[in-house]
This record gives C-alpha cells, structure tokens and sequence, in this order.
C-alpha cells in the first residue's frame, strides 16, 4: 500500500508528460483526430461565447441608445410617454442604422468580388497574444473549407484554418504563420507579406532598389490564389533601408482593424479575380 | 476530484469567456494560468494536473499554435506551484503573488521556447515584449483576487458536502 502511494505522483507525471508529447507530436502530424478533440471543444464552448455576445451586443446597444438621450427633459406625463416611446425607436433606428452601414460595406464587397461568398459573424478571438485568430460562425455545414479567403468591406482579413460543424476557425494576417503574395498598388513591386503578430505585417524579400515609400498601399497580388487579386491588405507604415542585407524592412498595418470585426465575408472559391476595372 | 475539477473547470470556462468577450482587445491578462496556479497551491496533484489538462485543451482549441502547446505551458505552472509548495512551504500572500509572477515569467519563457523548436517565427519586437511584461505584471497582481476566488470556490463545495480526500471525515457520536 505504501509503495503504491510512493508511486503514484511520478507515474501521474509521467503519464502527463507522455500525454502532452503524443499531442503534440499528433499535433504537428496534423492527425484528424486531434481536429476531432478541438472541434468537440469548440462546439461545445463556442454556443455560450456566441450566446454571450449577443446578449453583450444588446444590453451595449440599449445602454448606448439610452445614454444619448437621458439629457432629454419633459415637462408632463403624455411627453415622458412619448420621449420612451421616441427612446425605444431612437434604439432600433441606431441599431438598425449601424447594421445597414455594416452590410452596405459586405455588398459593396460582394459586388465587387465576382465570386461566391458567404456572410459570417466573429463570435469569438484568441485572447491569447501567441496567435491570431478569430471564429466565425459559418462552419462545414454552410460550405466552408480550409484555406478559403475571409474578406471585410476595408480589406482582407485572413483565411480560413480550421473548419467545424458550425464554427470555423480563421487565422488573420498578422499571425506569425500567415504569409501572402504581395504587391505595392504604386510600383507593382511584389514582396511577401509575413504575420508578424499584434496588428502588424512585415512585406519581406522586397530588394532595397525597388521604390516603396510610407503611405504606399499593399495589395493581394493573386499569383498564388489564396487572396483576391487586387484586394488591399494595408498600407507601408515603415521602409527602411538602411538595415544590413539585400532586402528592404518594410512594416505594413492593415486597412482592417482585426480586433473590432463584427461580419465578414467568406469566399467560397480560390483562384479568384476581381470584376470590373 | 471530480465535483472540484468540474467546479474549477467552470470557473476557468467563465473566465475565458470574460477575456474573450469584455476584455480582448483592450486588457491582456492570464487569468487562466493565474487560476491554476493557485488551483496547484492546494493539497490535490491530480486535481491540478486535470485542470491543466481541460485549461491547456481549451486554449489551444481557440489558438493556431500546435495542439498540446498550451497544455504543456500550463504543467510549467502547475510544475513551479508545486515545486514552491514543497520546498519553500508557501502560507504568506505576498509571498504567493512573488511566486505566480515567477511561474508566469518561466511559463512565458517556455511557451517562447516552444514556439521556436515547433518551427514558429516568435514575436520579437519591444511593443510586444511590454505588453507581455504588463500582461504578466498585471496577472500577478491579481493573486489575492485569485486566491479568494479559489478559497470561495472550495468553501461552496465544502457547503455541498464535498471533502478533500486528505481530510478526516467529521465526527459523529456513534449510534446518532
């Protein structure tokens, strides 16, 4: 009995430590089933995120419409009456007012990419600062698969990583694992365009003769299909020269602001072109 | 182990949500590891190592970084709590927050590791490195916090009957 009791804290870690390592190693082997224990998760934790949000939305929307007229006076009952009722509308118009701005965007982009696309609302982000990535909530079940481009009327957003049930995971293009074929709108220079966490990208292989200046915007140059060609990224906000090697430093920020999206856009083909001009 | 675990593992699903959904983007803390931390300063291993377990799956299952990475970070929490335990016999608060900064510090340092032998680019630049050093601060700082919310979950669990395994049962007078 004793010698059991002796045992066990190591057997315990051991087993722990072997468990994290076969993960891991499963992980790195991209095994369907460590696909199948993440989407179990996030099926089973992403209705309460997406349950929370929108009752989050909501009580910000009421408060905000109440809180921009509660300087409102009125002089007797059948004004104060008619102020609620002023109120409640005042709401539903901002509210319905905000959405319209939003979706105007989403079609405008819709139109302008002559493909077929989805809407999708982000329900959920890491929270974490060693990835970024956003969940959305269109999943297998509506058609969407790994790799698909995920666009917002600014720009492009990222691309779909993982797909769930009803839930996929989309990484941003200021992940460090993210990388796009790039050009400069101005110069037609082409770079690739790396993740480099925060709300930052770096256009990397971009040689120091080639004419980029600060201001300048960065678009998808659509050689290797992952982005729509022609859709913006964002623009140089950094170009240096003056580094040791062949190559320019160049610092991009992009035209979306990917940590305040509410919908997106969801190509459902690669190899895409943009109608139009 | 299960009603605390369950409990526990609540507790850190709620927290999740909090920094997903009223915290990101503006305030960066790890509440989870904070949560776990001082989950692994009470008596029961297996009861740390199962929350690091369900933490570290929860985290990765919302990250692009390899399964399992997290869920190892989270054993260097559990690892150091432990470690501080035995050795240095930790009672005081203060003296638990200086602990959870260092934990956190080294579990920084091993998920920074990890990344880069797993073959991702870290992120090295002065802006980030600030934010996940006030990231770090901030967490720690919330120690005493933690420790209420740990010691209250405990109580609420003690008030529906549930005892640690290491303590005796309550006595009863034979016959009553």
């Amino acid at each position: 009995m004793h010698h059991q009791g002796r045992y066990r804290t190591p057997l315990l870690i051991v087993l722990v430590l072997l468990l994290v390592f076969s993960i891991l190693s499963l992980s790195l082997k991209h095994s369907p089933a460590v696909k199948k224990v993440q989407g179990v998760i996030i099926s089973a934790t992403a209705p309460g995120l997406e349950g929370m949000e929108y009752v989050s939305r909501r009580i910000k929307n009421i408060w905000q419409g109440y809180f921009y007229l509660v300087g409102v006076k009125q002089q007797n009952h059948e004004l104060e009456r008619q102020l609620e009722e002023y109120k409640q509308r005042e709401v539903r118009y901002h509210e319905a007012q905000e959405a319209l701005t939003r979706l105007e965007g989403l079609l405008d982009l819709k139109r302008q990419v002559a493909l077929p696309v989805i809407g999708a609302r982000v329900i959920a982000y890491d929270p974490s600062l060693w990835s970024r990535c956003a969940l959305i909530d269109q999943g297998r079940a509506e058609g969407v698969k790994d790799g698909l481009p995920v666009l917002a009327p600014q720009g492009i957003v990222g691309r779909v990583v993982e797909v769930y049930p009803e839930y996929s995971k989309v990484m941003l293009i200021v992940d460090g694992k993210s990388a796009a074929d790039a050009m400069i709108q101005r110069t037609r220079v082409r770079g690739i365009l790396k993740g480099k966490g925060g709300n930052r990208c770096s256009l990397d292989f971009v040689p120091k003769s080639a004419d980029v200046r600060v201001g300048d915007l960065v678009l998808a140059s659509g050689l290797v299909g992952l982005y729509p060609k022609g859709l913006v990224f964002g623009k140089v906000t950094k170009a240096n020269k003056k580094n040791p090697g062949v190559f320019q430093d160049i610092e991009v920020t992009p035209s979306v602001d990917l940590s305040t999206l509410e919908e997106v856009l969801v190509v459902k083909v690669a190899n895409l072109a943009l109608s139009g001009p | 182990m299960i009603a605390p675990l369950l409990a526990y593992s609540l507790v850190g699903l709620v927290l999740f949500y909090i920094q997903n959904l009223a915290l990101f983007p503006h305030v960066h803390l790890r509440l989870l590891g904070l949560l776990l931390f001082y989950v692994s300063l009470r008596p029961s291993l297996s009861l740390a190592l199962g929350l690091s377990l369900v933490l570290g799956f929860l985290q990765d299952s919302y990250t692009t970084t390899p399964f399992g990475l997290h869920l190892g970070a989270a054993l260097v929490l559990v690892a150091v709590a432990r470690l501080s335990l035995r050795r240095l016999h930790l009672r005081q608060l203060g003296f638990q927050v200086v602990v959870s900064l260092g934990a956190l510090f080294l579990q920084e340092l091993c998920l920074q590791i990890g990344t880069f032998i797993l073959g991702y680019q870290p992120f090295y630049s002065s802006t980030l490195i600030r934010v996940h050093l006030w990231e770090i601060l901030g967490t720690a700082a919330l120690g005493p916090l933690m420790y209420l919310l740990v010691q209250g979950v405990e109580n609420f669990l003690r008030r529906l009957g549930w005892r640690p395994p290491s303590e005796p049962l309550p006595y009863q007078p034979f016959g009553e």
